[in-house]
């Protein structure tokens, strides 16, 4: 057996994964459809100009491949620019509201090391013609249903907001080097080294107390509201304050505040995100399986200018963590396997038929062997683990029983002729 | 609710583990030459285990390790999606370009340097413009000038003795080093209550020392 064709980077989903997968992925489209968002499907390869760099997509990480004509292709490795690109042809008329779901797969992390993933999949919602606290808010609760639908009940939402430090930046006058990276300090709440690296720079005093202020903005929703109320210097500022504000009131009034925490302090790699961000999370859990924010300037590159909002949810990430906690339901997968010899083929075929008519499996063999050797040689096979062999002898049917052969009780051969 | 703690093996954890003593956290199961993996302190609240540096970033990205105390220097090196909360002053060291005392290296000329630290090197000549060849080695990098391997060496500087002894002198500091106090970036608000008391007393340690 040859290995030299296995891919680092991708898997292989097969048997109860898959099944599984599938399971997840119906739950979740029953989810969306429930809420009024329709299916919608892009192509795998894209244009490679598709995904820039000033989006914060990184070129090192795009599958790239070249067509017959010299253009640069790239296998599809973000969902939510084709979906706004496939939103805009679509509807031309930019105050029509448009609710999309999707299901894809994405390839990223093309120059990581082999052992990092580089295909993923995911599901995810876009909604695009609003630009209200209730949007974001019904993105917010579809996020957490999405995890609650699959028995997940330790679910924390962190919702940030790029405006906020980006308004405050405006103020500083900055480079883009010191602005990027005080960005990264920020995001990794390193309070030391911001503490260095602004100590030099010339700031008024109350700026650097807001920069080292900005990474422990997080905790309860209420509390940091309070908290960055008195961080604000412009109208701008505030209005993010008065915004939030908002969506806590919706999201108190729908009741899903509890599970929300603010971390202002948090930014995404994505630079389409323009104002809402958030992700979610599990305790116990390291990693954060939905990504999500508003992107209200996106839509305007294919030529129509409308506000919206989505996330997508990391479906191997999540069977990942519904695998480990138990949540995950076996499937029992039952097939009836009919041997016979060639002579009684016309009835074990018809057999066949009448259970397929029923909705249930069936297969059937020839034997060129006794019935207990063909068993015999599929019983360390996964595929028939379950699988129920009956033996069609002279007519009737008959199975194993502790090592004897007994006649069916129900012997369909009987009724049926 | 019991925290993880990942530490980096070698002089740094007995620093760590002394000043974790300092700030109330004592582990009776802990001696030196003990062979158990898992210490857990007195009262229960906190546990901590033993892995090479490297690794330490890796367990508490992947939330095995609610927090972790590392060298700066293998942050740089090996970049993680982790917070990087305090700065602890402990394990201070330097990173920097070492070279023969008296070599003559000709100037405008690709350089070659052996290092532990390739991509802070990197970075560091990238940033210089300086045209170099990175060499990766393992261990005994003060050899690498010395038998011609490489013109320079970048590696960790703590007192400067073994360059000393080996005829090698500091020509250049990369950055100052120390250890770091990391998060898991979902540990850190999904298990607050019991980060945010410990983060308090480092934090407070800080300041007094």
């Amino acid at each position: 057996m040859s290995t030299g064709y296995t891919l680092e980077g991708f898997e292989n989903i097969q048997y109860q994964g898959l099944k599984h997968l599938q399971t997840l992925q119906g739950r979740l489209s029953t989810l969306y459809k429930s809420y009024g968002y329709h299916q919608v499907m892009t192509p795998t390869l894209e244009s490679y100009d598709l995904y820039s760099d000033e989006e914060g997509f990184r070129r090192e990480d795009l599958f790239k491949l070249v067509n017959h004509q010299g253009k640069v292709l790239v296998l599809k490795h973000d969902a939510t620019v084709p979906i706004t690109r496939t939103a805009a042809i679509n509807h031309r008329d930019r105050k029509e509201i448009i609710k999309f779901f999707y299901h894809t797969n994405l390839y990223r992390n093309f120059s990581s090391p082999d052992i990092i993933k580089k295909e993923e999949s995911q599901m995810g919602i876009e909604y695009f013609g609003s630009h209200s606290p209730e949007c974001d808010g019904e993105i917010i609760e579809l996020a957490l249903q999405s995890l609650k639908v699959n028995g997940i009940q330790d679910i924390h939402v962190d919702i940030g907001h790029v405006g906020f430090i980006n308004h405050f930046f405006d103020t500083l006058s900055l480079s883009k080097k010191t602005r990027l990276e005080l960005f990264r300090l920020i995001e990794n709440k390193n309070l030391a080294d911001i503490h260095d690296f602004i100590a030099p720079l010339s700031l008024t005093k109350k700026s650097k107390k807001i920069l080292m202020a900005l990474p422990m903005l997080y905790g309860d929703p209420k509390d940091i509201v309070s908290e960055m109320s008195e961080l604000c210097v412009n109208e701008d500022m505030e209005a993010v304050v008065d915004y939030l504000k908002a969506l806590l009131h919706h999201t108190d009034t729908v009741g899903i505040t509890p599970y929300l925490y603010f971390d202002l302090g948090f930014t995404n790699r994505m630079n389409y995100y323009s104002d809402l961000i958030f992700k979610a999370y599990m305790d116990d859990w390291g990693e954060t399986v939905i990504g999500g924010g508003r992107y209200n300037h996106l839509s305007a590159q294919f030529g129509i200018d409308r506000p919206a909002c989505g996330f997508g949810i990391d479906l191997l990430g999540t069977l990942d963590y519904l695998d480990q906690k138990g949540l995950l339901e076996k499937e029992a997968v039952s097939t009836t396997v009919i041997l016979y010899h060639r002579d009684e083929k016309a009835r074990a075929h018809q057999y066949a038929t009448e259970l397929r008519s029923k909705g249930k499996s069936a297969e059937m063999f020839d034997l060129y062997t006794t019935p207990k050797a063909f068993i015999h040689s599929q019983k360390n096979n996964i595929l028939y683990e379950n699988a129920r062999f009956i033996y069609l002898k002279d007519g009737v049917f008959h199975h194993y029983q502790n090592g004897a052969l007994v006649p069916e009780k129900e012997n369909p051969s009987c009724k049926s002729n | 609710m019991q925290i993880q703690l990942a530490l980096a093996k070698g002089r740094v954890a007995k620093k760590a583990i002394a000043l974790l003593g300092e700030v109330g956290y004592t582990f009776p199961d802990y001696s030196d030459d003990s062979r158990k993996l898992i210490f857990t302190d007195s009262t229960g609240r906190i546990a901590f285990f033993l892995v090479k540096s490297p690794d330490v970033p890796t367990y508490v990205a992947k939330g095995v390790a609610d927090i972790g105390i590392v060298g700066r220097d293998v942050l740089m090196e090996h970049p993680a999606p982790v917070y990087e909360l305090l700065n602890l002053n402990i394990g201070r060291c330097r990173i920097c370009v070492a070279g023969m005392e008296n070599a003559q290296i000709p100037q405008n000329k690709k350089i070659v340097v052996g290092t532990k630290y390739p991509t802070i090197a990197k970075h560091y000549y990238n940033e210089k413009k300086q045209p170099v060849d990175i060499i990766y080695l393992n261990g005994s990098v003060e050899l690498a000038p010395i038998l011609g391997l490489s013109d320079y060496i970048v590696d960790i500087v703590e007192t400067g003795s073994t360059l000393k002894e080996n005829g090698l002198v500091v020509l250049e500091e990369i950055a100052q080093v120390s250890s770091r106090l990391i998060a898991n970036k979902v540990s850190l608000k999904t298990k607050r209550a019991a980060i945010d008391p410990i983060l308090e007393k480092f934090d407070s340690m800080r300041y007094d020392g």
